[in-house]
């Protein structure tokens, strides 16, 4: 009996989409007729042709959605395995207004263990943001990368070069990258741009100056952003930092850091010509135990030159001690050539030497291939 | 004195209420601000993002924006994701819910505009493609009238009281365009089904308003710069359709063309794309004079 009921369904369902079927060709038939019929009395009319009211395309709810590859090969001198290549990291975002109220943002990664060669999965951020709070006040609430300094907030696709500063490395290892909360003010200042922002994180688990602590300290980071627009080619912008957080003594690491910025950009020419100065300078205090403290320093520069449409160049220097011994001195060069083919592709190659007292010296070099499908976000200026 | 402080106070008062009183516009684009301007009138502030010489496309997002978009009452963009890669960053960091798209203050002046390349599939494969359709729509003066009435809307949400006296400058600029129209097309009437080639595919609105036949683009798909062999191809075109002049962008630099110049002895044209793009272009009407001026020089 059960047998018999299931057939006539699966048979009164094929029917009735057959019957659909046919009933669609027929109709796409007609309308075939009808708009031959429309072109024989277009083309025999001396009347102007009525152009239709256009129905604008993607009506959509969902997300901008993209995926960023970048695909490096290295060498490197001071390694068992001096050659390696592959797919670094593979970058997921997905981006959106969630009301009239927010915004979200999300970027999962998938990045590759150069030893094993595995793929571990990351939410690298994913946060909320309001788009309207009273007093020029904007609140982000998630996993984000932190306010510190001019790189800390970049993705690395979206860098002039391909290794992260010596100076960076040794205080920050692949960045801050923490969950909490941040709350920015637009300083009401009429004579140049002014932001505040502080944010209060649980304190990133793996970073060479802090570590999560298990008790009630917290990650809280201060930074004033001063904009100024020198002339309608010209920008310059200086940044004040302040970290404070639990290191892996179980103590505390206060870190002070000032940042500035030139930028050039012909406005007429700005896909042809661009000029960038950059430095940032890190004086990090780091306590060890209940009397002694180190007071170490860092920093780099660089200069990047657009030479062309597509070409640029970027020359870095850096010199650092480290968070917790300012006896190490290293000193880093390195020289970076991109090739950008559009937005959405470009090709990196890139030299660096490390020496250092404590160390031998390093040598690498770089190749990084980044390439962006679907709709990435713009980055900040 | 004491009359003399009394009556200057007043009168720093009363400037300042009526500063306070205009509605504080911000326009991606020169053309824009010159429409609005003209639709405001007194009762409008604008201020533009993108100067006249710049490749709307490319705009940098600077803080300093950010400030402009934090106080403005309406937001006037093109649309048709031209500033996509600008303006979505400033006006989410702006902290102002009246300019937000959806929002009163958010005006797409592309609303009821008919596009025009509007593409069935969308590959990147094929350069820059606008999802929406050619974003360059204003280049038409008749879209223009389109824009205004959208900027016109925008404002009498805003300001409903200024309803008749908007109304009203929106009917002048119609006249206006209309009457520079008949102006624009006479001229243009020698060169009725002219062939040209262009640098960027920018000027399809241009191009059908009045009767051009842009023949091929410098750029071998958009955004892409010119390739030896795209300007190889471009000189055999030009030679063979008896070409006179190829048509360029202020963002644009010229050494292209000017290869194909000296090949095939064609004129290279810069016409403006946008209000303020040359000195003597100080509204949107002054664009059109500018640019069909410079073309007929180009083609006599």
């Amino acid at each position: 009996m059960y047998y018999y009921i299931k057939t006539t369904i699966v048979a009164s369902v094929l029917l009735s989409v057959s019957v659909m079927a046919f009933s669609q060709n027929d109709s796409i038939a007609k309308a075939d007729s009808g708009l031959l019929k429309q072109v024989e009395q277009q083309l025999t009319s001396k009347e102007p042709v009525s152009i239709p009211i256009q129905v604008r395309t993607s009506p959509s709810t969902l997300p901008d959605i993209s995926v960023i590859g970048d695909f490096r090969a290295s060498y490197r001198n001071n390694v068992k395995r001096n050659f390696d290549a592959g797919i670094n990291e593979a970058e997921l975002s997905l981006q959106s207004v969630v009301d009239p109220y927010a915004r979200a943002d999300f970027f999962f990664t998938m990045a590759r263990d150069p030893v094993t060669g595995k793929f571990s999965e990351d939410l690298e951020e994913g946060y909320i943001t309001t788009l309207s709070l009273p007093f020029h006040l904007q609140l982000k609430a998630g996993k984000f990368k932190s306010a510190m300094g001019r790189i800390n907030p970049v993705h690395p696709h979206a860098l002039p070069f391909i290794s992260l500063p010596t100076a960076y490395e040794n205080y920050f290892g692949e960045g801050i990258n923490d969950e909490g909360v941040s709350l920015s003010w637009l300083v009401p200042n009429s004579l140049f741009y002014q932001e505040l922002v502080v944010q209060v994180t649980d304190g990133p688990i793996d970073n060479p100056s802090f570590s999560r602590s298990v008790g009630n300290t917290y990650l809280e980071l201060a930074h004033l952003k001063n904009f100024f627009d020198l002339s309608a080619n010209a920008t310059l912008e200086l940044g004040f930092s302040g970290v404070t957080g639990a290191n892996s003594y179980d103590f505390r690491t206060n870190i002070a850091a000032m940042d500035l910025t030139y930028k050039w950009k012909p406005v007429q020419y700005n896909t042809y010509k661009s000029f960038t100065w950059q430095t940032e300078a890190y004086f990090s205090n780091a306590d060890t135990s209940k009397y002694q403290a180190v007071n170490s320093f860092g920093m780099y520069s660089f200069i990047n030159f657009q030479f062309s449409r597509r070409l640029f160049f970027t020359g870095m220097y850096s010199y650092s001690n480290k968070p917790y011994s300012a006896s190490t001195k290293e000193n880093s060069y390195s020289a970076t050539i991109g090739w950008y083919a559009t937005e959405f592709q470009k090709i990196e190659i890139e030299g660096k030497t490390t020496s250092s007292n404590m160390e031998k010296e390093q040598n690498q070099v770089l190749l990084r291939w980044i390439f962006v499908i679907g709709t990435h976000g713009a980055h900040q200026y | 004195m004491k009359l003399k402080t009394l009556f200057i106070i007043l009168a720093c008062i009363g400037t300042s209420a009526v500063y306070a009183a205009k509605i504080n516009v911000v326009t991606t684009t020169s053309d824009l601000k010159s429409i609005t301007e003209f639709i405001g009138r007194d009762k409008v502030d604008v201020s533009s993002i993108a100067t006249g010489y710049q490749n709307p496309h490319f705009v940098d997002p600077k803080p300093s924006y950010i400030i402009k978009l934090s106080k403005a009452d309406m937001f006037v963009t093109v649309g048709l994701d031209l500033e996509t890669g600008w303006s979505p960053q400033l006006l989410s960091s702006s902290r102002n819910l009246k300019i937000q798209k959806g929002s009163n203050g958010y005006v797409d002046a592309s609303a009821g505009v008919t596009l025009l390349q509007v593409p069935s599939t969308i590959n990147r494969g094929e350069g820059d493609i606008h999802i929406f359709g050619n974003p360059h729509y204003w280049l038409d003066p008749i879209n223009g009238k389109q824009v205004a009435k959208n900027i016109c809307d925008g404002l009498e949400k805003i300001s409903p009281e200024n309803r008749a006296f908007f109304e009203a400058n929106l009917k002048t600029f119609d006249d206006k365009i209309d009457l520079k129209m008949k102006e624009w097309t006479m001229k243009m009437v020698p060169y009725k089904g002219i062939k040209i080639v262009a640098y960027h595919n920018e000027w399809c609105y241009f191009e059908q308003r009045f009767g051009l036949e842009i023949v091929d683009f410098l750029e071998p798909k958009p955004g892409i710069p010119p390739t030896p062999t795209q300007l190889v191809k471009i000189i055999s075109e030009v030679k063979s359709n008896a070409i006179k002049v190829i048509i360029s962008s202020p963002y644009f630099t010229t050494s292209s063309s000017e290869v194909v110049s000296k090949q095939t002895g064609a004129k290279t044209i810069v016409l403006g794309t946008s209000v303020g793009a040359f000195d003597s272009i100080r509204d949107y009407f002054d664009l059109f004079d500018y640019d069909i001026d410079k073309l007929i020089q180009g083609l006599k």
